[in-house]
């Protein structure tokens, strides 16, 4: 057991208020200054079934939900069974560690012991005291988590009271409630063994879903079409929650296809917007990705990935839709494809993809996962300041007006309606600098390249541009783990626990998938093993890696389903290296 | 409101580069001098125009007139028309396309947008084929019809696209045939004149592959048709449905209703096109805390 950090589980059936449990826990940690990560297990169902909700706390930085488990907080019997018990798999997450307690209501009865601290306590009891169902039990139950790590009850009362807010009485019940679970622990129970430190002032806590909503806006975004689907519709929620505020509008459409006309058609019109979905909404805008590529209209695509196929497993986590992303529409045109690898980097990523759509006129992409996407990190502060790159535009009035125009970087200048003197068409159909279709009387071949290379060109454009790969622990490393997107926390975390153990290894982290930098080539060259590490079956992303560099890899991957924990996940790059399986 | 003096727009100011190459005959030119016949009178300037389309001969149409021009895909004219004209509502956005486009690659949008009231307006040319794709049936064509894609007679019957633009909530409602242009410029006056979501289903013979729905087919048919009550939607619905010997065209149903930028609580109190960039602030930040 770390004693420097905590991990704590709150785990029941959907509808039990599980996820508003764990927050509150979440957010007294990260007004304590302490660093926090969340992780969400839960399933397709609205009532009932089995979710929990792990919050990691800890006093020095943390990258991912972590292993070891201090505290679980039961509201139903499975809950009580299901974390203490080591032979239960659940994708990963730790069992209760031997020092750990488990509470619950005193009214469950019959569960197998397995050594751990078993902690019933009157929970539904206390609850009634303060309101006419049982609900509030989980108040009582936070309150005694927080009691058995000594966290001051002040810190609990201000979240409880800020959550329940508009409801001023119910708030003064619920810290009645939670004060009494407190109290109770305190007077029956031993604390746990642990040695928090504090920091000095609040951090944010923030979802993934929420940091590509404020990159975007950051990012000049104005307007944003989509429709519901998880777990793109985090982000979604935050645009629904601030349009008013920040003069934003968020449509939702009839289907993913209008979603994405749309954003390209806002976009045409010279107002910075968005589109997003996940695998299956996204199926439906792959025609229209080619159209903004043809058109070289910017568009801003946020693309939150779960298992496949099909429906899949719809509240669950992979990197399943690299394949998809890259190779949705026809022809070739050009994209870009970004994936960051935690919540900052969804906002600084996020109003990164808006300049970069509106430099180089098409697709980008931003890729996420429903692991980044649904959980919340602290982050000690946001750089506001952005400077918005229009790229390039016309000025009014000019004789031929190309919108067009071949030029040396392959940028050519927007034109927005309303603008006088620059009318012109934007066309599906093959076009010449001028926008005039060359497809139709008789197909002009030479007008054909020229309009292809010239798109193309931006792509080198870019390349040129692009920053270097981020790598860690990398400088003496032997073997070399690449990932790409949301596992490099988890990444470092493995790192860490393998070079403890002398082994040297070090990352590669790719935040800008496609087009690859080719700066990967150099920093893997003499490297004894490649190991690739991705949450798909296929190894969508090593395919990439490898036909791009032309070199030889080995799969470390996950596709139950959940995210990769630190500890299972070392063990793994540790069997590739001595060896393979 | 404040009116801006009309600025004198010849026809000619919409001429475009490129000529129309429809084949000779073709409905779509009828529609085309009469847009341009229309927003001339209306003194709308061709840069504060655009005009939306999907696929389909038809839908070439913007690269004949100049104006702002979007080509698009097949069927998705309407997202990308209703989108413009949200964030600049100072455009004239009109969206063009076919029976095949609009009537079934695109009939959830052509639902949807006429649901949503839309400010803008939209014309099908319905020429009850498919047209570009060279004479397969459409969502129009007769019960019966011998196309290349029913040799032995088309099996579904016909989409009424004036009874599904009333049902949906459309508040201008009107049939037009290309046999009249100065006809079909009026009511795209009107079409655009009218605040809201404006259809106009076009009569448009397809010379080369509709050998029954020609310009005599229709010349024996079509009377033109004016409600007492233009907000009646009962009459409208009932002379809508008419079809036979005698076929009504004009303007079955108007009624003035909020757009849906009209209840958008930001879109009808900004003009996003013009709108600074919000600038995100700590206090922003303050409900994470
Ligand atoms: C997604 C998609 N499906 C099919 C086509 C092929 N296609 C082009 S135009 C068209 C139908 C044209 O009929 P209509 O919309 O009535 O237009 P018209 O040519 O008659 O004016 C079809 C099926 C396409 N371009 N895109
Ligand atoms: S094929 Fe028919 S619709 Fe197309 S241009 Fe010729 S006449 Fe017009
Ligand atoms: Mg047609």
């Amino acid at each position: 057991m770390n004693d420097r950090e905590v991990v704590i589980r709150v785990s029941g059936a959907a509808g039990d208020g599980v996820q508003s449990a764990g927050q509150i826990i979440a957010k007294s940690f990260s007004r304590k200054g302490m660093n926090v990560v969340t992780y969400n297990y839960y399933q397709d169902i609205v009532r009932g079934g089995t979710s929990w909700y792990q919050i990691r706390a800890s006093s020095d930085p943390v990258r991912s939900q972590g292993d070891g488990l201090d505290i679980v907080i039961a509201l139903n019997k499975d809950g009580v069974q299901r974390h203490t018990n080591p032979d239960i798999d659940e994708g990963g997450a730790s069992p209760l560690s031997k020092e750990g307690i488990v509470i619950f209501d005193k009214s469950i009865q019959g569960y197998e012991e397995h050594g751990q601290r078993y902690v019933p306590m009157p929970l539904s009891d206390i609850a009634m005291k303060y309101s006419n169902n049982a609900l509030m039990r989980n108040t009582v139950a936070i309150g005694a988590a927080m009691a058995s790590i000594n966290l001051d009850f002040e810190t609990l009362a201000g979240v409880i009271g800020d959550q329940f807010g508009s409801k001023g009485k119910i708030a003064d019940l619920n810290v009645n409630a939670a004060k009494e679970g407190y109290d109770y622990f305190k007077k029956n129970q031993e604390p746990l063994k642990k040695n928090l430190s504090f920091g000095t002032k609040p951090k944010y806590l923030v979802g993934g879903g929420d940091a590509i909503g404020l990159g975007f806006v950051s990012g000049g975004m104005k307007f944003y079409a989509g429709y519901p689907m998880t777990p793109a519709s985090s982000a979604l929620m935050y645009f629904a929650n601030h349009a008013s505020k920040f003069d934003i509008v968020l449509k939702i459409p009839e289907d993913e296809i209008s979603a994405i006309n749309m954003a390209i058609g806002a976009n045409y019109a010279g107002v910075r917007s968005a589109t997003g979905s996940s695998g299956g909404g996204f199926s439906l805008m792959v025609e229209a990705v080619g159209l903004a590529g043809m058109l070289e209209v910017p568009l801003v695509i946020y693309e939150a990935q779960r298992p496949g196929p099909s429906t899949g497993l719809p509240t669950k986590t992979e990197q399943g839709d690299l394949n998809l992303v890259l190779g949705a529409g026809q022809g070739d045109f050009p994209r870009i494809v970004l994936a960051p690898r935690n919540v900052k980097e969804c906002f600084e990523l996020g109003r990164e993809a808006m300049n970069l759509a509106a430099r180089y006129q098409t697709p980008v992409f931003v890729m996420v996962d429903l692991y980044l996407s649904e959980h919340y990190e602290t982050v000690d502060s946001f750089d506001l300041d952005f400077k918005i790159d229009e790229g390039k535009i016309a000025g009014d009035n000019q004789e031929n007006f190309r919108r067009y125009e071949d030029t040396e970087d392959g940028i050519s200048p927007r034109a927005f309606p309303g603008q006088p003197g620059l009318m012109h068409n934007e066309d599906s159909d093959e076009h010449n600098e001028f926008g005039q279709v060359v497809s139709d009387a008789v197909t002009d071949p030479r007008e054909r390249v020229k309009a292809m290379n010239k798109r193309m060109r931006k792509m080198e454009t870019y390349r040129k541009n692009m920053p270097p790969t981020y790598t860690y622990k990398f400088s003496d490393a032997e073997y070399a783990v690449v990932q790409w997107g949301s596992t490099a926390g988890v990444v470092e975390e493995a790192v860490d626990i393998l070079r403890n153990k002398g082994i040297r290894v070090g990352a590669i982290e790719v935040t800008h998938v496609f087009p690859l930098n080719h700066d990967i080539g150099d920093l893997v060259r003499g490297k004894k093993k490649i190991i690739v590490v991705e949450n798909n079956y296929g190894g969508q992303f090593d395919r990439l890696l490898r036909s791009e560099l032309l070199v030889r890899t080995e799969p470390v991957r996950k596709y139950d389903g959940e995210s990769f924990y630190p500890g299972q996940l070392a063990e793994e790059i540790e069997v590739v290296i001595r060896g393979g399986k | 409101m404040m009116e801006s003096p009309k600025q004198i727009v010849k026809q000619t100011d919409y001429q475009g580069e490129v000529k129309a190459d429809w084949c000779p005959g073709c409905g779509n030119f009828a529609q085309l001098t009469a847009v341009k016949m229309a927003l001339a009178d209306l003194g709308i300037e061709p840069h504060n125009v655009v005009v939306v389309s999907g696929i389909g001969c038809s839908s070439n149409f913007p690269e004949f007139i100049r104006a702002y021009g979007f080509h698009g895909l097949h069927g998705r004219s309407l997202p990308v028309a209703s989108a413009i004209k949200w964030v600049n509502p100072k455009l004239t956005v009109l969206a063009y396309g076919g029976d095949g486009d609009g009537f079934f690659e695109g009939t959830q949008h052509f639902y949807h947008t006429a649901k949503r009231n839309v400010d803008i307006t939209y014309m099908v040319s319905d020429n009850q084929i498919f047209g570009l794709t060279t004479g397969q049936a459409s969502p129009t064509s007769e019960l019966g019809m011998v196309t290349k894609t029913t040799p032995e007679g088309n099996i579904e019957p016909p989409v009424n696209p004036l009874l599904l633009a009333l049902s949906a909530g459309a508040t201008f409602v009107a049939r037009a045939f290309s046999g009249d242009p100065k006809h079909i410029a009026d009511i795209t006056k009107k079409a655009i004149e009218h605040r809201g979501f404006s259809f106009i289903d076009v009569f448009s013979p397809c010379v080369t592959f509709n050998k029954l729905n020609t310009y005599d087919y229709f010349r024996k048919r079509v009377y033109k048709y004016e409600p007492e009550d233009p907000e009646d939607f009962a009459v409208a619905y009932k002379r809508a449905s008419e079809w036979g010997d005698r076929i009504p065209i004009g303007i079955f149903y108007q009624k003035s209703e909020p757009t849906y930028a009209d209840r958008d609580p930001v879109l009808s109190k900004v003009n996003l096109r013009e709108s600074p960039y919000y600038k995100l602030k700590e206090q922003d930040l303050e409900e994470f805390l």
